[in-house]
């Protein structure tokens, strides 16, 4: 077993416990340092798989704009920040779903052959020669739906309503 | 002369087309024509138009006896095909020959005159429009019926008038005898009529594929055609039996129209209906129309002998199976009724022996003379307000012109010349006595139709004597009886002159130019033909008519009464008459065992397995909606979740379906 | 350059998305139910990105490896907006209902 495949079972096991963390915990602002260490974990997944810029953007707008942007939602929906979530039952039925889902895709997608094989280490100039001609349409895409977005969130939480 | 009234033969559609219009226009407004008699006036003067009309095309054929026009649209046609070999069509027309003109003016002068009437005698009804609109609607009806050129369209017509039957017995629908009299008259003519429907199919279905000249009968649309008559003499062999089955189905028909045994239950019970129409409608033209087909089924299609001995024994039959019990009945209208029965039964006994136009002349002198009777006794009824002849006695004081017109009809129904119900029944006793020699089955049925001629003098001077002779009336609380307005007296008078002369108009230059068959062949025995045994033979009838009467007169002229001794045979035969030989209470028996069973069955099949269906399929669905609707939980994590197993379920799909899918795709 | 197993990266990615939709069924907060769904779109992520690298990628003409990369790039911007407009609503939720339970808002009205 290589060195890297070692980092990847480690990283592996720790975002999931992480995530399954975030999701059980009680405490609301637990949840959220589980899943900043879940965003940071994955980061180190992408510097294992050769792509440090993605790395580095997991980092940027999931482990700091998303975790703080969802930490600032419980702040201002709580009166307390340390307060318990109200105990939710666990029903058969998602577990279920959920199992059968991750049997699913295991079973159907471990049909693939061979395995990854990370480039070597690329500049981030080519990705963004690629994201800004091949891909532009799709960058100009995601910023209009960034813009709707942004008007849609205002218009959500604009005062003055009812 | 001539030329110019055959032209008229191409107008006769507008004959039955002006009462239609009528009825159009008394049924939409006739509620606001007050001054018009709620549109009386206006069904009175379309009638008279029509008479017009009617009376010009019958001098048109007088003159000119052979042409006849057939105005034809084809409403559609099938193209030739395997299983008719020579295809297929439906046509309208009018056919103008001897024959249809005849019955025209029988239709158009009774109806216009019965209008007429209507305006005294019905003033103080209430649906005045509503009457008046279904008396046009059945002008219109019958007139297309003597005038259709095809079978299908006769009994498109055939059945129109049967609705307007329907309709005018149950005039007085709020009371409960009169809705249940036009209920009988309906279902029972129903029987005949569906069977008369299974008989144009059997037609349809020899001549639709027999072989050549002449028997493309239903390709051409059924036509009343003369080229090739009858039809049926050059199909007879193979396909006899069937034909006799088809004959038989006409003849119940006609039976059942014309009220001949055993169907003959309905018309007395018919007399719920305003006099009117009786007169009209169960009198003069409708039931006679059962005649008319016969006699046109006889001429243009032809009947095995097997079929013309039924129609001899039925006709014979009810001659004098209904002249009983006019015998003994006491209301006025129902004794004329079973009288019209009677005489119906001549006719079709004079079809069946194979002289129609001997039985459509009696058809147009009874016509005549039965709705003068009608009439007459509803100037009675109109002045005393009773149909009971033992309430009645000594009117002829006070109705002078109605009890002479009622003379006149009894007269001629009797058959006492020079009346005309005695030419036309002389006729047919001697037409029939005629090949009675050929056909010695034919011998019983005229012996029966000869004792009914006696019968018939008695029953109808019996009503004669009990209503308008002695010096009183038997019920005092009676009002005081006078005659009717001059639209009531007028139509008795017209009708008695023709009670008085339509025997005699055979006499007329041309006349008798109605009475043949296209081809110049006479088909009217009298009065030319006079033998020793034919005059020994009107003997004999005008002495029974006249003994008849004599012995009317002897047991209730001056007012007598006759009473039968309690528990003797007499009373216990008036009894059974009086029931009417039980056939009604055996009908009602047999029609609520049979009919309430399959009823009951049906009831059954429809509360159970047609409604258990639907409300089953009610309830499936209301419950899948219900358990669906429970889906509908508005949180979200339940639609997440159905979300994801609808995800699986494509997935497992795409697994399953995936490779063949794929196989599919890349073999196309 | 050593390589990395489908086998071992397929775990990881389907038991991520297995958490996800757990979380997903089960959560009734808002932000719990946000948080979940970020975790299931880092599975999608991290799919592009190693998928990027396998070999039939890297080796064919019409593919390009970093292709999977810019998609990655996009969809964490896409996974972005939505949870600013998720907290947008969380807070309107919390205004209008003074809750942050999903499963108190389950009518379309107010």
């Amino acid at each position: 077993m290589s060195l890297t495949e070692l980092a990847f079972f480690a990283l592996a096991i720790v975002a999931i416990a992480t995530g399954l963390l975030a999701l059980l915990v009680r405490e609301l602002v637990h949840t959220i340092l589980w899943i900043g260490i879940f965003f940071v974990d994955l980061a180190a997944i992408y510097f294992l798989l050769e792509a440090p810029f993605l790395g580095v953007l997991q980092l940027g707008v999931y482990a700091g704009a998303v975790t703080i942007l969802l930490l600032f939602g419980i702040m201002v929906t709580r009166k307390r920040i340390f307060s318990r979530d109200a105990a939710t039952g666990v029903g058969a039925l998602p577990i279920a779903l959920a199992v059968v889902t991750f049997i699913f895709l295991i079973g159907a997608l471990g049909q693939l052959p061979g395995s990854a094989v990370p480039a070597a280490s690329y500049s981030v100039a080519s990705l963004s020669t690629l994201l800004f001609n091949t891909e532009a349409p799709y960058l100009l895409l995601l910023g209009l739906v960034m813009l709707a977005a942004l008007a849609g969130a205002i218009y959500l939480v604009r005062e003055g309503r009812e | 002369m001539t030329g110019g009234l055959a032209s008229l033969f191409g107008w006769a559609f507008l004959v039955p087309l002006l009462p239609a219009l009528a009825f159009i226009v008394i049924g939409l407004f006739g509620t606001r024509l007050r001054r018009l008699e709620y549109g009386g006036w206006i069904a009175v003067g379309a009638a008279a138009v029509s008479m017009v009309l009617a009376l010009l095309i019958a001098l048109g054929e007088m003159a000119s006896p052979d042409t006849y026009t057939s105005l034809s649209y084809t409403w559609f046609s099938l193209p030739a095909n395997p299983t008719f070999p020579y295809g297929f069509s439906l046509v309208i027309g009018t056919l103008v020959d001897p024959i249809s003109s005849l019955m025209l003016i029988v239709v158009t002068v009774v109806g216009f005159l019965v209008l007429l009437y209507s305006i005294g005698y019905m003033h103080h009804e209430h649906g005045l429009a509503r009457y008046y609109a279904e008396l046009s609607l059945f002008l219109t009806a019958m007139i297309g019926l003597v005038l259709s050129n095809n079978l299908l369209e006769f009994f498109l017509f055939w059945e129109l008038v049967g609705v307007c039957s329907y309709f005018l017995i149950g005039f007085f629908y709020e009371k409960p005898s009169a809705a249940s009299a036009a209920k009988e008259a309906f279902l029972i003519t129903r029987i005949g009529d569906v069977l008369f429907l299974l008989g144009i199919f059997i037609f349809f279905y020899v001549y639709a594929s027999a072989g050549p000249a002449g028997l493309h009968w239903a390709s051409s649309g059924f036509l009343f055609a003369y080229g090739n008559l009858p039809f049926l003499a050059g199909s007879l062999g193979a396909n006899t039996p069937l034909l006799t089955i088809a004959g038989l189905c006409i003849l119940a028909g006609a039976a059942g129209k014309s009220a001949q045994f055993p169907l003959h239950v309905w018309l007395p019970d018919a007399m719920e209906g305003p006099t009117t129409v009786s007169a009209l409608i169960h009198a003069a033209t409708m039931v006679a129309a059962g005649v008319y087909l016969l006699a046109m089924t006889s001429i243009f299609l032809g009947f095995t002998p097997t079929d013309q001995l039924a129609i001899v024994a039925i006709g014979g039959f009810t001659t004098l199976f209904a002249a009983t019990m006019a015998v003994v009945h006491t209301d006025i209208k129902r004794v004329i009724a079973y009288s019209t029965i009677s005489q119906l039964g001549y006719m079709v006994l004079a079809v069946g022996a194979g002289f129609a136009m001997v039985g459509l002349y009696h058809l147009f002198t009874h016509a005549f003379f039965k709705a003068l009777l009608f009439l007459a006794a509803g100037s009675v009824i109109h002045a005393i307000g009773t149909q009971d002849l033992f309430k009645m006695g000594g009117l002829k004081r006070h109705l002078r012109v109605t009890g002479a017109a009622f003379a006149i009809g009894g007269l001629a129904l009797a058959g006492i010349p020079p009346f005309a119900g005695f030419w036309s029944k002389d006729d047919i006793l001697s037409s029939v006595y005629s090949v009675a020699g050929s056909h010695p089955d034919y011998w019983p049925f005229l012996i029966m139709a000869m004792a009914a001629v006696f019968l018939t003098g008695y029953y109808i001077f019996r009503v004669w004597f009990l209503t308008f002779s002695g010096d009183r009336i038997r019920d005092p609380t009676l009002p005081t009886p006078h005659e009717g307005p001059w639209v009531m007296q007028v139509p008795l008078i017209v009708l008695s002159g023709f009670a008085v002369g339509a025997g005699l108009l055979i006499f007329l230059p041309g006349f008798a130019n109605l009475f043949l068959l296209p081809g110049g062949v006479a088909a009217l025995g009298i009065p030319p033909t006079y033998g020793t045994t034919d005059l020994l033979l009107s003997v004999l009838g005008v002495a029974l008519g006249g003994g008849g009467i004599l012995t009317a007169w002897a047991l209730w002229g001056n007012g007598r009464m006759v009473e039968l001794p309690e528990g003797s045979l007499w009373s216990s035969g008036r009894k059974v008459l009086l029931n009417r030989y039980y056939f009604k209470v055996a009908y009602d028996a047999v029609g609520a065992k049979a009919v309430y069973s399959v009823a009951r069955a049906a009831d059954f099949f429809d509360q159970f397995v047609i409604d258990g269906t639907v409300r089953g399929i009610e309830q499936l669905f209301s419950r899948i909606s219900d358990r669906m609707r429970r889906i509908q939980s508005g949180v979200v994590s339940d639609y997440a979740a159905y979300v994801v197993a609808g995800l699986l379920a494509v997935f497992v799909l795409l697994l399953l379906v995936g490779p063949y899918l794929v196989n599919w795709v890349g073999g196309g | 350059m050593t390589t990395l197993p489908v086998g071992d990266f397929l775990a990881l990615a389907s038991g991520l998305v297995a958490i996800s939709i757990f979380g997903i069924l089960t959560r009734r907060n808002f932000i719990l139910l946000l948080i979940a769904l970020e975790i299931g779109m880092n599975a999608a992520i991290l799919s592009f990105v190693y998928f990027a690298a396998f070999p039939q990628c890297v080796t064919a003409a019409t593919c390009h490896p970093l292709t999977g990369q810019a998609i990655a790039v996009v969809v964490i911007g896409l996974a972005a907006t939505e949870v600013a407009v998720g907290l947008a609503i969380v807070l309107a939720l919390h205004r209008i209902r003074g809750t942050t339970n999903v499963a108190e808002a389950d009518s379309l009205k107010l």
